[in-house]
């Protein structure tokens, strides 16, 4: 691939939380690269470690939680490797976060305005009073809120305009990616929908990167170039949104697709998964996915599959895809 | 706002009506009629008998008398004082309602810096010898008894070190000499030097309010700095005409006088909101919001005292509020212990010489009080928390 | 067949209120484990335990080892000691020419010469019963009160709710001042006066809203459709459901009580005949207390030992906090 560097590029992300009964094994071993401009969407069940790279990628970590091992290369420079004062200054300039259950993501004892004047004075310098106000008018605009309720406590929004306040605030120093965790888990359907479309026309204006965050892949594939599937902390499959669609590889990825029903309206038989997935105190050996796999044999129980490039940019880690032809 | 404060303000009137009637119940259920008392009583001539006798009507029925009683009430007229005879009691009480609610003010903001400040230092710095040894500290300063405290206090620092006056209002010596135009007892100059300075705190309280409100529309590195120099320019202001002033000095001696019970009240009441506050704290940092503050790159200490400490104020506040009728009562204890002539003592020293006219408006007064102060705590929480606010 | 079924059961299953003690035994083992891995409840424990063998022990010495003529709390009065107050008789005297070692007077005699410690052991006994009997009484009127409030609703929780509402607002000391002063005060009185407060208070007001949360309970709304009436169902089911609780605030009754006392007496209002609250006022009034540290033993005892009780029902009561709400526990 000889196109320009990607704007992040995450490469064996290790990341351990401390408990009282020993490290959960959160994030194994996670690479992906997401190129200028793309939006990348990562899917899976709770706990499978897609929100703890979210906040990774900030190092925005709880204090039970270290990053092992690997590199989180964004516009060249590894964010690991950053002192304190500058990784201040990295955030929300560089990587900017929608949050997951953005009805508590906004301090209820501030206005919506002055929360984000906080993040333009810390980034921008020292704005007047007017400059900040006008910049926030424009966001505001810009995610289709009335500018004049800038001075509104958050409780005085909906939840769906507070989604959209956060959305505003994640713009307002103009960063380079944009992560949106869960951005619309607690809307619903119809404002879910309009919210992610219109995320989607912003980011294209901008020229912005995105990753979406969802336990629904059925919620982020329309507005994700890429998807990566992960499981119990690894990467399962990483492909172009519309390939993975068609020519699911990984058998995880083929069952999560089943859970949901169809988005294109096609009658299917929703399948469910057996099982649970692992405990990550004691994850199972070789394939993480093994236990639950209808495909798993032998050498799924005591290797762990590589994660390869199949052609045309479709990793997966298993020792026994799904045909491409399948469906 | 204006609703609920409104609201607010409905609820303690019916509240004080309640507490009128108990007091009504308890003088009516006194043993003999309250004028028995004045009988042995020599200092009192029969013809006041005679007169305190029809003032209370008491030969009139009692629905009659309870009317009458919540009327004199509400007209302040709250009879004769026995043991000041012939002073009315409505006269005593406004010379001694300011001083102890300066006292208690004064103690409870003090208190309350203390506690949340140490409280949101706790919750920063978990575990070690900081953390162990102020919750012992506190802890066991929490539950002290008050008057023991109290004293201990005195000993130490007004008869050992000597470095405070052992209690009252006024030094008697200092008083006596001061020359004040008009005014020839102490006791009188002591209210024109205390109204006085209550005058210049008020005028410093509006003047502080007033630069809140004018620097709310400045960027926020221009109104911290204007906020900073402002209160920074009333308060020397306000201590620089005193200390110019003629009266300074009298003035100090007050200020001296209040520090110790204000000590007392802060180190017994401190702990409450210093453990409060750190629970509270530790409950604040795990909200999203916290999260969101950090991701905006701001730096620790912002999180804590913007973010986190600024909500965890809100739980912490309402304990406050609670707590009212405990700090009241110690308050009385203290300003006791402290021989600080305010509405405690007056309390005390009417009930052992009987003085019931001055008994029972003490008692309604310090209702009223609580009552009052209730509803400041209420309307000032409203304005820390914008979710009641609207 | 059913029948013998039915009958045999009968036979063997235990009675109710056996099944009901074991119930109570489980969970009185659970809170237990609970309570004692927090050092602050049984640092309390350990206080009152202490304070209950001193309360007991009184009586023993005073048949036994102390004369009565010299250790009465009230009225006994050293002779052979020739200055009161003395210091206690175990601590070098160099300026004392008299002095020699003995644990006579192990706390050394008040101004009145009688002994210290002994008026320290009397004591304890009518704090405690002061303590628990006003605990008694406000959790008796606070756990009916609440779970009738709570059963019932509309008017009579309003009414017991705004009743509440004032009671909890009195500054308690300001009143008792009044009450205690106007009315000749007991010990049985103050107690009963403080229960009675407290119960129709703060306390009140806390028992009610947990008792709503087990009015909508599952179990209660079966008891109801079985055709409990409303008394058995008050009674039988939300009480024993609030005990935990009620127990919980018995313990900063205690604490509220035994401060009341000391305030109060030391103030000289109460006519009682020996108290912490008077030991120390016994000596304030005698001019004993800001002089110097010579008098500390007038000062100490007395005034540690209301701190220390009221701590310990005090500490006590934070612990079981722990145990009753759940949300505190550190998991």
């Amino acid at each position: 691939m000889a196109e320009a560097t990607p704007i992040l590029s995450v490469q064996d992300l290790v990341m351990h939380y401390t408990t009282r009964k020993g490290d959960v094994s959160a994030v194994d071993g996670v690479s992906f690269d997401l190129e200028n401009g793309k939006s990348l969407g990562l899917v899976g069940e709770s706990g499978c470690g897609k929100t703890s790279i979210a906040f990774s990628l900030m190092k925005l970590l709880p204090d039970n939680a270290k990053i092992k091992g690997g590199s989180i290369y964004v516009g060249g420079t590894d964010i690991l490797q950053l002192s304190h004062d500058e990784l201040l200054k990295f955030r929300w300039q560089r990587i900017a976060m929608v949050f997951q259950a953005a009805m508590n993501a906004l301090n209820p004892v501030y206005t919506v305005g002055d929360q984000i004047i906080e993040a333009l004075d810390l980034h921008w310098g020292d704005l007047s009073r007017e400059q900040s106000r006008e910049r926030i008018g424009q966001l505001f605009e810009m995610v289709g809120l009335d500018p004049k309720l800038m001075d509104r406590y958050p409780h005085e929004f909906s939840g769906g305009m507070r989604q959209r306040a956060v959305i505003a605030m994640a713009l307002s120093c103009n960063p380079d990616i944009i992560i949106a965790d869960e951005p619309t888990t607690a809307l619903d359907v119809i404002v879910q929908d309009r919210i992610l479309r219109e995320l989607k026309k912003i980011q294209e204006k901008l020229g912005m990167s995105m990753i979406y965050i969802s336990h629904d892949i059925a919620v982020i594939a329309e507005v994700s170039d890429r998807i990566g599937v992960m499981y119990a902390g690894r990467m399962a499959e990483l492909a172009d949104g519309v390939d993975i669609f068609e020519h699911p590889l990984h058998p995880y990825t083929y069952a999560l697709m089943r859970a949901f029903p169809s988005i294109k309206g096609e009658k299917h038989e929703l399948v469910t998964l057996p099982g649970e997935p692992p405990d990550l105190l004691f994850p199972p050996p070789g394939c993480r996915f093994h236990p639950r796999c209808p495909r798993a044999t032998d050498v799924c129980k005591q290797e762990q599959p590589p994660f390869a490039d199949n052609g045309r940019g479709h990793f997966v880690a298993c020792w026994h895809p799904m045909e491409a032809n399948h469906e | 706002m204006g609703k609920y404060i409104l609201k607010r303000v409905g609820q303690i009137l019916v509240t004080l009506l309640i507490f009128q009637t108990l007091l009504f119940v308890i003088l009516t259920a006194l043993p003999g009629d309250v004028t028995n008392r004045m009988l042995t009583n020599p200092d009192i001539p029969p013809e006041v008998r005679e007169r305190t006798r029809q003032a209370l009507g008491l030969d009139d029925p009692v629905l009659i008398q309870y009317g009458r009683w919540l009327g004199n009430f509400l007209t302040g007229n709250l009879g004769v004082s026995y043991s000041e005879y012939p002073k009315p009691v409505i006269d005593i009480l406004l010379e001694r309602i300011p001083r102890t609610v300066v006292l208690f003010l004064t103690a409870s903001i003090v208190q309350f810096v203390v506690g949340f400040t140490t409280g949101r230092a706790l919750a920063w710095r978990r575990g070690g010898f900081f953390e162990y040894g102020s919750t012992v500290v506190g802890v066991t300063l929490y539950t002290v008894f008050t008057p023991w405290f109290g004293l201990m206090m005195i000993f130490i620092f007004g008869a050992r070190l000597r470095w405070l006056p052992l209690g009252k209002f006024l030094d008697p010596v200092i008083w006596r000499n001061a020359e004040i135009t008009g005014l020839a007892d102490s006791a009188s100059k002591g209210n024109y030097v205390f109204t006085r300075m209550l005058l210049t705190a008020s005028i410093a309280v509006v003047l502080w309010l007033l630069l809140t409100i004018f620097t709310r529309n400045m960027s926020t590195r221009r109104r911290n700095r204007a906020r900073l120099g402002g209160t920074f320019l009333i308060l020397a202001t306000a201590v620089g005409i005193w200390a110019a002033s003629e009266i300074g000095y009298l003035a100090w001696d007050i200020v001296k006088h209040m520090i110790l019970p204000v000590v007392t009240i802060t180190l017994v009441g401190f702990a409450g909101t210093m453990l409060l506050t750190r629970q509270t704290m530790l409950e604040t940092l795990r909200e999203d919001y916290i999260q969101t503050a950090r991701a905006k790159g701001l730096p620790e200490k912002v999180v804590r005292d913007k973010h986190a400490a600024r909500n965890a104020m809100l739980p912490v506040f309402t304990g406050l509020i609670i707590n009212l009728p405990g700090a009241i009562s110690g308050g009385i204890i203290t300003e006791t212990i402290f021989s600080w002539p305010g509405m405690g003592i007056t309390l005390l020293n009417a009930t052992t010489s009987e003085d019931i006219p001055l008994v029972m408006g003490t008692l309604s007064f310090i209702g009223l009080l609580t009552l009052t102060a209730h509803l400041v705590a209420d309307v000032t929480y409203a304005f820390l928390d914008p979710r009641i606010r609207y | 067949m059913n029948m013998t079924v039915q009958t045999s059961s009968v036979d063997t299953a235990p009675p109710l209120w056996q099944m009901r003690l074991k119930l109570a035994l489980k969970n009185f083992k659970s809170g237990w484990a609970i309570f004692k891995e927090n050092p602050i409840g049984i640092i309390g424990l350990v206080l009152i335990v202490f304070f209950a063998l001193l309360a007991a022990l009184h009586p023993i010495l005073m048949a036994t080892a102390w004369e009565p003529a010299v250790y009465d709390p009230i009225t006994g009065y050293d002779f052979e000691i020739l200055i009161h107050p003395s210091p206690p008789t175990w601590i070098p005297q160099p300026d004392n020419p008299m002095w020699e070692f003995s644990f006579r007077h192990v706390l050394g005699t008040d101004p009145l010469g009688r002994d210290v410690l002994s008026q320290l052991m009397f004591s304890t006994r009518s704090e405690f019963l002061l303590g628990v009997g006003a605990a008694l009484v406000t959790v008796l009127i606070a756990t009916t009160i609440g779970a009738v409030a709570a059963y019932y609703g509309g008017l009579v929780d309003m009414i017991f709710m705004r009743i509440a509402d004032v009671v909890y607002m009195l500054p308690f000391i300001a009143l008792l001042i009044v009450l205690s002063s106007l009315f000749d005060f007991e010990l049985i009185h103050l107690a009963l006066v403080y229960g009675v407060l407290a119960g129709f208070g703060g306390t009140t007001i806390v028992i009610k809203s947990q008792a709503l949360t087990i009015k909508v309970k599952a179990y209660i709304e079966a008891a109801r459709i079985a055709g409990g009436n409303d008394l058995h169902i008050i009674f039988t089911h939300l009480v024993p459901n609030l005990l935990p609780l009620s127990f919980l605030y018995m313990m900063f009754t205690v604490t509220g009580a035994i401060f009341s006392e000391a305030v109060l007496s030391f103030f000289g209002l109460l006519d009682i005949r020996m108290s912490w609250g008077l030991m120390i006022q016994t000596a304030q009034a005698a001019g004993y207390l800001l002089n110097s540290w010579k008098y500390w033993y007038l000062m100490f005892p007395s005034g540690v030992a209301i701190t220390l009780l009221c701590a310990a029902f005090y500490l006590v009561g934070r612990a079981l906090d722990e145990v009753v709400n759940p949300r505190l526990r550190k998991r």
